[in-house]
């Protein structure tokens, strides 16, 4: 008998398979962890088994018993729960409004309910609640004077009300300190000993070792790995959650002038979020003339909060940014431009492209001085412009006057790669350059960065894909925890090692300075 | 750049006015007279023989301006709801220019009043304008709150240091005469008219063939994008709201200098031009083609109701009743193609289990 069991679950999305036949066994009261990149599948996954999601195929089965959940309340009638990443609490109420929130205790007049809320009752509820369960809350604090820590055990007990035997946590420690972290192992071990049966989606591998009994691995959505946790060890679970097929079909010949002529240096750079928690520490690294810098790494490790930093969209607290010789930092992003340096951005829907805009005019955002006069545009030079990308970067378009988002997702991406390079920088800061583009695409991208790279020029090439980075560059650094936690030569390293970096393991020997 | 889109377009801005007048001939037929004969009246007076035309023009340009004001801001997904008080700030200053400034020759002082009024458009716009770039304020609220603070402030000028001593009711000093637009023939137009035009011309090319009006595109189409690129959004919600207040002040001194030709307190009519612009910018779409139509019909409406007084026994008011509907079935539409009404009906259901659980 098991808890939870998926028979060639599979959901696509406009023909993207987003999960592929998955197969996955979750025993009654045992800590599973599903672990994965960005990407993946885990969410998807999770969300079919919440009920948010329906399956396109497959069958669930919860207690050897079929189901097909309609929506999370389907889910819930047969005791499943889920925490989500982003918590659901009102932070103006109290921890007991909102464990109670839906689910209200009324006051009783005669023997039957008025609408009246019984606030003494619900207070001795949720305090009988956390005595059970033996958690350390104050019913009576607001929610938002919590710690983002106790927050999470508010949503754990949200759900242990509501008499929950599976419990599902998406990424249950991002937004963890490590201190808080090692409380939410202890909690979800009591919980297992007291009965309920846990799931836990992360990317973060020392947490799967030290909490759960079996993990599954999900790499491209297909399960690559299903084992007890006893059985393996991080290096080995590294190993299967990076390391891909290579797909690279683009000759690389190299040739590293590191140290030469550093074109794009970044020094000391630090920075912090909206919450003012510190992102960045301490960046620095030079890209030379002539050379790809890679930088690999687990997705949220702080390569976006790079990118913004380095794109002008972010304020950096700390450090300097020089570009061929001239400082950079904190400059806006059409002084960047103008200084010298192009930007493929990491979302293109959402920084790079305008969907609702025309092609026209989405090959002359940010370079607008060449095709206006006096501030007004010329039309014909913008047709041109545009019938000149066109061509030369073969996208495929089925009418040049629609707008992008009648363009698939290599074709969108072509834009923006023709647009920064036809720009004439000297600098190319490419993030996720390929993500979600067919592999013609994929091909084409990486041979236009390679032949501007041999032109003499500087790339910072950023992205989850390790294939990619391992193949491109000339040198690879990777970052874990907003660090720069090593650098590796991408002819001599192996998935392995690169993988152990990523999970934030500290290199063994030497090769360390960035 | 987005065609065959238009037929929808039309259809959300036709189909209230047709509701409206249907809704208003429903009540014209309760006091027991004939909708059709007077809508063939208010509408035939005002828009189908010359005279009337020209006078439904005249009433059409601060109104022409006023939607543009509102209808650029809206473009780039600012919500500049002051056009009103920026109207009234400019016009009055407007008129005290005209009737202070003894300038003798009538186009300089004309100039000098537009640019009084239309510089303190630009500079009581700018107070959102600043908290909106810098300080993440909501415009909507400032704006929005800033009209009651500028009816106050000139009613205070108009009742005490600007107040016309031989006048028995509450009035600005009328302008002097060579600060007047005088009337075109026998009509009550005026040359402001074809001011007006122009500076709808003007605007008209900014939006469409300029990098500024590409600019104000894709900030309203995408803001992040628009940041990505090198459009500093903040910059340019500085120079969208100056556009938007030189507007509103341009229309608050054309009333002033062609219409009022004093400041009262009740300038600007109930509702205000600047309100009124607003629902013409809706009817209109925010495409200048669309402002002008809805201009010259709202216009009509308003003209048409003294019309209706006159020659049937249906009150004036019903002009009024036909408005407030029109407002009404607007802002259905305009939740429609904004938020896209019914695709958020239909993910209310799912949505509402989704936060049972939760």
């Amino acid at each position: 008998m098991s808890a939870i069991r998926t028979v060639n679950l599979t959901r696509t999305f406009d023909g993207f398979v987003a999960n592929d036949r998955i197969n996955l066994t979750v025993e009654p009261r045992e800590i599973k962890c599903i672990v994965g990149e960005n990407g993946a599948g885990k969410t998807t996954l999770m969300n079919m088994l919440y009920g948010v999601l329906k399956p396109t195929s497959g069958q669930i089965y919860i207690h050897d018993e079929p189901v097909a959940f309609r929506s999370p309340l389907d889910a819930m009638e047969k005791h499943i729960g889920m925490v989500h990443q982003h918590f659901k609490l009102v932070p103006s109420l109290t921890v007991y409004e909102n464990i109670l929130l839906g689910v209200e205790l009324n006051r009783k007049w005669r023997g039957r309910p008025t609408p009246l809320i019984d606030r003494d009752a619900e207070i001795q509820t949720v305090e009988a609640l956390i005595e059970t369960y033996h958690f350390q809350l104050d019913p009576r604090e607001k929610v938002q004077n919590l710690s983002v820590g106790l927050c999470q055990q508010v949503e754990i007990l949200k759900m242990l009300y509501r008499n929950v035997s599976i419990l599902i946590l998406d990424e249950p420690t991002s937004v963890l300190t490590p201190q808080e972290v090692d409380v939410l192992i202890r909690k979800l071990k009591d919980l297992r000993d007291a009965g309920k049966t846990i799931i836990v989606i992360t990317h973060k591998l020392r947490e799967v070792m030290a909490l759960s009994d079996s993990v599954t691995v999900i790499k491209q959505g297909r399960v690559v790995g299903d084992m007890r946790t006893s059985q393996t060890n991080e290096r080995a679970l590294a190993q299967m959650m990076v390391g891909r097929d290579v797909v690279l079909t683009v000759q690389n010949d190299g040739c590293c002038a590191c140290g030469r002529h550093p074109a794009y240096s970044v020094h000391n750079l630090t920075a912090e979020n909206e919450a003012g928690k510190q992102v960045l520490h301490n960046i620095s690294f030079d890209v030379c003339q002539e050379e790809i810098l890679g930088i690999a790494g687990v997705e949220g490790n702080g390569q976006s909060e790079l990118v913004k930093a380095l794109s002008g969209l972010m304020t950096v607290t700390g450090g300097s940014v020089t570009l061929g010789g001239q400082d950079c930092t904190n400059d806006w992003p059409d002084e960047l431009r103008r200084k010298g340096l192009g930007i493929i951005p990491e979302d293109r829907y959402a920084q790079g492209l305008c969907m609702e805009m025309s092609i026209a005019d989405n090959c002359v955002a940010g370079h607008c001085e060449a095709v206006s006069r006096f501030g007004v545009f010329q039309r014909r030079k913008v047709k041109a412009c545009r019938d000149r990308y066109l061509q030369k970067y073969d996208i495929r378009v089925a009418e040049a006057e629609g707008t992008v988002s009648q363009l698939s997702g290599g074709n969108a991406q072509k834009i923006i790669v023709a647009r920064e390079l036809e720009n004439r920088p000297q600098v190319i800061l490419a993030c996720q350059p390929t993500r979600g583009v067919d592999i013609g695409s994929i091909e084409f991208i990486h041979s236009q960065l390679l032949q501007f790279r041999n032109a003499g020029n500087a790339v910072l090439l950023i992205s989850s894909e390790l294939s990619e980075v391992l193949s491109l560059s000339d040198r690879v650094l990777v970052m874990y925890n907003g660090c720069i936690i090593g650098t590796v030569n991408p002819r001599t390293t192996t998935a392995e090692e690169v993988g152990l970096l990523m999970a934030g393991a500290k290199p063994s020997s030497g090769e360390e300075s960035a | 750049m987005s065609k065959g889109k238009w037929g929808p377009k039309m259809l959300n801005s036709i189909l209230p006015v047709l509701l409206a007048f249907g809704i208003g001939a429903i009540v014209i037929l309760l006091i027991g007279e004939d909708p059709l004969e007077a809508y063939g009246i208010m509408l035939g007076k005002s828009l189908l023989t010359t005279k009337g035309f020209l006078n439904t023009l005249h009433y059409a340009a601060p109104l022409l301006l006023t939607g543009l004001a509102i209808a650029v801001t809206f473009k780039a997904n600012i919500f500049n709801m002051g056009v009103e008080g920026q109207l009234l700030f400019g016009g009055f200053f407007a008129g005290i220019a005209g009737a202070y400034l003894p300038v003798g020759d009538p186009l300089l002082h004309k100039l000098l009043c537009f640019a009084v009024g239309m510089g303190c458009g630009v500079l009581f716009a700018m107070i959102p304008a600043l908290l909106k770039a810098y300080c993440h304020v909501d415009e909507m609220v400032v704006t929005l709150t800033l009209n009651y603070a500028m009816i106050k402030v000139l009613e205070y000028l108009s009742t005490g240091p600007f107040r016309e001593a031989g006048s028995g009711y509450v009035c600005t000093p009328t302008v002097l005469d060579s600060a007047m637009f005088y009337r075109l023939g026998s009509s009550r137009i005026t040359a402001f008219f074809f001011v007006a035009l122009g500076a709808f011309l003007l605007v008209w090319f900014v939006m469409r063939r300029t990098r500024l009006g590409y600019e104000i595109t894709a900030i309203g189409k995408n803001p992040e994008f628009a940041e990505a690129t090198g459009m500093r959004v903040h910059r340019k919600i500085i120079v969208l709201m100056a556009l938007s207040g030189a507007l509103a002040g341009l229309a608050g001194t054309g009333f002033m200098l062609s219409e009022k030709f004093k400041y009262t307190l009740s300038f600007s009519g109930n509702p205000g031009l600047g309100w009124d612009g607003m629902l013409i910018a809706l009817l209109g779409r925010h495409s200048p083609a669309g402002i002008l139509i809805a201009a010259v019909f709202y216009s009509a409406l308003k003209t048409g109701a003294d019309n209706i007084n006159m020659y049937t026994h249906v009150p004036k008011e019903i002009v009024a009743v036909i408005q407030s509907l029109m407002i009404l079935f607007l802002a259905v539409q305009f939740l429609d193609e904004r938020y896209g009404l019914l695709a958020r009906l239909k993910a209310r259901k799912g949505a509402k289990a989704d936060a049972i659980t939760r």
